[in-house]
């Protein structure tokens, strides 16, 4: 039942999604009230801390059968109850491991911002608390609507990020960001309120968990769907930089202050395929399949294309950036293969990609720092002088070019699996991407720590002595290491879930399929 | 302890040294390597009593993810061939990291090394005991890793980051196939499990093909052979262990592993690539200057040699009524792999002692005269030399080879003439080594300050000359590996044997009447056209690679991001944004501040939302 806010008030009781939303929000309005810089700072851990630790928390008590049902779920009203909006909190095998994934990633975001020397600290921590608070918000929305009202909330203090804090081309770069994701933004929400208005039978509804049952019952017009699913699929692909829709991703990143870049690539992209997945394919399955082919031939343009475009970059970031939209082919596919697999895969893969290029993203900018370039051919043999950056740099990369005993390395496997029952010959395309993922990868890793220095790295060094990572950057990278480990080495503790939840939406929307073919 | 629990442990005791050493000892090169061995002997002290104890194929398997359908487990499939390997790894493995102590002694970067090998003994560990090709397949690409993270070492020097990024990645072109070979056999068979597919598959060709790629990869045959050259940038221990006897030769075991999968067109073309293999980098070998190129050169084309012997298949064998097929080629080819893990290592240590005697000198040209310098690795090496060139009864690489060539001989003559022919030029190039590392007088100063190394790389040394004696008695290690032995294909009549000593004869015999210990190459001098085209034939495959890698693919990437910068992100996005212009001023120009045009409009647009709402469209 939703519940009113005097009852809130009334019965008050722990809501740990509620509070990892609300924690970061209310530092960033105590900031903007005019808090001190010191006690902004202290205030600051606690607004990225609070997230994290609620999400390790419900990592560790979430059940291993849920199934559709929504874990530590509660209702509040909003006063749009008539219109079918109301503020629904909830986890499900989907959403927590991406909630796990938004609390870790703000967290070392975070940890990273405040030990920087950026300009305007005070604003520029407020703007990645509002973007923190989002991001929780996302992936614990039920409600469509609050799902994508958070997501515009994290959305557009990236563009300010951008704009502010950002380095080469950051106005050309803020600019573009900010079209294509306003335009892919707007897609996906006509196709949002279209579901809205065809959710009809029992009374409109943006709760996730209503349309489903309605939608179950009485599954929308098959042409419909195809209209709406289009729009979603290229909506939400703009945001997911599908290709061609890419090219504001790798400038955008390439500008992105690292934290920017760190929370937007590491967690706000994922809310496309996030929405494809726990909106649009559940509730739009006869759609999906009509464009299942089209999607998975554009995700070979990312893995294919952008991956021999990401061997032609100089620039650290720009590669960086265009090896995230590669990546970003393989979760389509797996997306395309329409099955339990290929979709757990997906997740999977987001939460593993979603720690590797934070933690790149991050050490890029403290190779940044050392180096004072990022043209990978300016460097050369930084390891001899920092060895533990080159140590995390390189477990990085080997993460994101799928090596096992990291998380990303289950994601790709498993998408390759159910691609091949989908389509053998794209499978043979994509496997084909991890070899070129390698040779972008290791030839990085390469040119900026091995070999003997360059005359230019010399000169820079010589005039700026070099130290190795502090611990200050360290403890933000070992997170999303230590994140990345844990899940290479036990991917039980997201299939589990996963498998309970897709396996239970999947055979729903089997059920009725198969009465009506036989 | 259960044999469970015991594998268990050998798997995870250097991954626990290998965490160790990374968390808390990065700075204690001292410590970390004295874990590293500690964990190592460990190992090995559990997996001799493991693999002598004589359980086997205890039931152990562990679900490790499930999605929809699809479950991936990890699990242990330990058969006599899985015992043989952890023997080999767990033996090798150890005088490995002993020998390391002193030659790794100086070393600033020790931990890493040590830990490095760790990982190696972990990710090879798992090789062995897989019981599934996707369990393979993770401890395949982590055996990739750890040889990327050692040839790497020294990785100040240009060479040798290049060399483990060639490696890798000419890995991960193999790894491409393997990986849509399991994929395929998954979905064709329902399962992935060892003995499952032995018990009942889908006949195909496509599915061990795709999984032989792996071994291409792996194995270093042709045409994927070329980072095993270039590893040898690694320190020499790393090229004992895993570019000779261990991982390189895992490749082989893989194949052995699915062998029940394989169909005579397969075999047939595995049968060739080994071939080829073994010819070509004998012929390659001829030419090297460096001592461990000689020995890399060597390791390839013995290679080579068991990916053949697996290739040639099975033998009809008849007992009395009965007439069974035995799989020689499993049983052939493990054998040489066991007895080359021996004798190459013995080899490998054997240079490193060189090479740390001569203070880091590899030309082979300006050394010399060390048998009196270095006696106890004269006489290890001497040892070496007599097994790969297959001196009869004295050292075991003589029985294995036999086998090879006999199984050859009965399946089809083109493949034994080309081994057969092989095995003379791995005499002459070996003999040729052997005269000009030990015989004469040094040729430099390094040669002339020569001295052995210590009790820790000594040791190591007289334990693998021992085993590259004894190893190719079969009946020395009792029943336990007899699941392979009994494989092995046993030559009846001497022909076999007057066949190879003439083989050594003539290969070693050319060698000794050439080469003088002289600081240049006698074949150089008396055949440079010949030697020139050996030298040639090295370089070509290099020479295509490289310009694939400058000419096409770096061009092809440039022009890609050339038409992104410029076609899309360009014209077409900026067309939009023209597009958008136009429509704007076309807006404007509809805003001609007259009341009845307004009106007009919205007229249309009522009629227009009240199609739409009434369905029209």
């Amino acid at each position: 039942m939703p519940r009113g806010f005097s009852d809130f008030v009334m019965n008050f009781h722990f809501d740990p999604l509620l509070l990892a939303i609300a924690t970061p929000l209310a530092v960033a309005v105590a900031i903007m009230l005019g808090l001190p810089k010191r006690h902004s700072i202290r205030l600051a851990y606690v607004g990225f801390g609070v997230p994290a630790l609620i999400a390790l928390w419900c990592w560790a008590n979430f059940p291993a059968d849920a199934g559709v049902k929504y874990a530590f779920f509660n209702r509040y009203s909003t006063g749009l109850d008539g219109l079918g909006i109301t503020l629904a909190l909830g986890l499900n095998g989907i959403s927590m491991p991406l909630f796990v994934l938004a609390g870790l990633v703000g967290l070392a975001a975070g940890l990273y911002a405040i030990q920087s020397t950026a300009e305007r600290l005070k604003i520029y921590l407020m703007l990645l608390l509002i973007m923190q608070a989002g991001l929780m918000g996302v992936f614990a929305s039920v409600d469509v609507f609050f799902f994508y009202f958070f997501h515009e909330l994290a959305l557009i203090p990236t563009f300010i990020m951008v704009g502010i804090w950002g380095g080469r081309d950051r106005n050309y770069a803020a600019m573009k960001m900010t079209i294509y994701l306003t335009v892919g933004a707007m897609l996906s929400l006509i196709g949002l309120i279209a579901i809205y208005v065809k959710s009809g039978a029992s009374g409109q509804t943006f709760d996730l968990i209503m349309l489903r049952e309605a939608l179950a019952a009485d599954p929308i017009g098959v042409t419909t769907q195809k209209h709406i699913f289009g729009l979603l699929m290229f909506g939400f692909g703009i945001l997911v930089s599908l290709w061609p829709f890419h090219t504001w991703a790798p400038l955008g990143y390439g500008a992105a202050p690292s934290s920017a870049a760190m929370l937007h690539a590491g967690v706000l992209k994922k809310f496309g395929l996030y929405g494809l997945i726990q909106i649009a394919l559940p509730l739009l399955p006869e759609g999906a399949k009509h464009w299942a082919h089209l999607l998975a031939l554009l995700a070979l343009g990312n893995v294919l294309v952008v991956g021999l475009i990401t061997i032609a970059q100089r620039d650290l970031k720009q590669m960086l950036g265009y090896s995230s939209v590669m990546h970003m082919g393989y979760a389509f596919l797996g997306i395309a293969s329409f099955s339990v697999l290929g979709v757990g895969g997906v997740v999977l893969l987001m939460v593993a990609h979603g720690l590797s290029v934070a933690l790149l993203f991050l050490l890029a900018t403290s190779v940044q720092q050392r180096a004072q370039t990022l043209d990978m051919t300016q460097m050369g043999g930084l390891a001899s002088k920092t060895p533990v950056l080159a140590a995390f740099f390189a477990a990085a990369t080997l993460a994101s070019i799928g090596l096992p005993g990291f998380a990303n390395f289950w994601g790709e496997l498993t998408i390759f699996v159910a691609l091949w029952h989908y389509s053998a010959w794209m499978t043979v395309a994509a496997v084909a991407g991890v070899v070129i993922s390698a040779v972008y990868g290791l030839r990085s890793v390469a040119s900026v720590f091995f070999g003997p220095p360059t005359a230019a790295l010399e000169e820079v060094t010589a005039a700026h002595p070099v130290t190795d990572l502090s611990w200050r950057e360290k403890i933000p990278a070992l997170i999303l290491l230590t994140a990345l480990l844990v899940v290479g080495f036990w991917p039980k503790s997201i299939s589990t879930p996963l498998d309970s939840t897709l396996g239970a939406s999947f055979r729903m929307l089997d059920a009725p399929r198969l009465s009506a073919g036989r | 302890m259960t044999p469970v629990q015991q594998a268990l442990l050998i798997l995870l005791l250097p991954l626990a040294s290998a965490a160790f050493i990374a968390l808390f000892l990065r700075r204690a090169g001292g410590l970390a390597s004295a874990i590293s061995v500690a964990a190592c002997a460990g190992l090995a002290a559990l997996s001799l009593a493991l693999v002598f104890g004589g359980e086997r194929n205890f039931p152990a398997s562990w679900e490790w993810l499930r999605l929809g359908g699809f479950s991936l487990s990890l699990g242990f499939k330990f058969d006599d061939l899985a015992a043989l390997m952890l023997a080999i790894v767990a033996v090798v493995g150890l005088c490995v990291h002993v020998f390391s102590l002193g030659y790794m002694h100086d070393d600033g970067a020790k931990a890493r090394y040590f830990g490095g090998l760790s990982v190696f003994m972990f990710s090879m560990l798992g090789i062995v005991f897989a019981d599934n090709l996707f369990m393979m397949f993770i401890f395949w690409e982590l055996v990739g890793f750890s040889s990327y993270l050692l040839i790497n070492h020294y990785c100040e020097k240009q060479s040798a980051a290049d060399a483990a990024k060639k490696a890798f990645i000419v890995n991960r072109v193999g790894d491409f196939g393997f990986l849509l070979g399991i994929v395929m056999c998954y979905w064709l068979n329902g399962t992935v499990n060892l003995t499952e597919l032995a018990a009942h598959h889908v006949y195909t060709t496509w599915v061990p093909l795709l999984l032989f790629c792996g071994a291409v990869g792996k194995s270093a045959q042709l045409p994927l052979h070329v980072w095993l050259p270039d590893a040898m940038e690694g320190p020499t221990p790393v090229s004992a262990l895993i570019h000779a006897a261990t991982m390189v030769a895992a490749g082989i075991y893989m194949l052995c592993r699915i062998e029940p999968l394989m169909t005579p067109q397969a075999l047939t073309v595995i049968m060739w690539t080994g071939t080829a293999t073994a010819l070509y980098a004998a012929l390659c070998a001829i030419t090297q200057r460096d001592i461990k190129k000689v020995l890399a050169y060597s390791t390839l084309s013995q290679l080579g040699y068991m990916v053949a012997a697996f290739g040639l298949g099975s033998l009809l064998s008849e007992q009395g009524e009965h007439r069974m097929l035995v799989a020689a080629g499993v049983g052939a080819a493990m054998f040489h792999l066991t007895t080359h893990a021996f004798f190459k290592a013995l080899m490998f240590l054997g240079s490193g002692s060189v090479i740390y005697g001569c203070h880091h000198e590899q030309d082979i040209f300006k050394m010399g005269g060390l048998k009196s310098k270095m006696p106890l690795t004269f006489a290890a090496f001497t040892i070496g030399v007599l097994a790969i060139i297959g001196m009869p009864y004295i050292a075991a690489g003589f029985f294995s080879k036999d086998a090879i060539l006999h199984l050859a001989l009965e399946k089809n003559t083109a493949v034994f003439a080309i081994l057969a022919f092989t095995a003379v030029l791995t005499s002459f190039y070996m003999v040729r080594l052997w005269i000009l590392v030990f015989l004469g007088t040094p040729r430099s100063d390094e040669a002339s300050h020569a001295h052995e190394g210590g009790l820790t790389m000594k040791l190591p040394l007289i334990l693998l000359a021992v085993l590259s004696v004894l190893g190719g008695y079969t009946a020395l290690y009792g029943h336990t590996f007899d699941g392979v032995w009994s494989l092995i294909p046993h030559a009846e009549g001497a022909t076999i044997l007057v066949i190879s000593l003439g083989v050594m004869i003539a290969g070693g015999g050319t060698a000794l009447m050439l080469y003088k210990p002289a600081g240049s190459d006698a074949l150089e001098q008396k055949a440079p056209g010949l030697f020139g085209v050996l030298v040639a034939l090295k370089e070509s495959f290099d020479a295509v690679y490289n310009y694939y890698v400058a000419k096409i693919q770096q061009r092809f990437a440039i022009l890609l991001n050339f038409l992104e910068q410029v076609a899309l992100a360009g014209l077409i996005i900026r067309g939009f944004s023209g597009l958008v212009g136009l429509f704007g001023i076309g807006a404007r120009a509809l805003h001609v501040g007259s009341l009845h045009a307004y009106v007009y409009w919205f007229l249309i647009g009522v009629v227009v939302l009240w199609a739409y709402a009434a369905g029209v469209f």
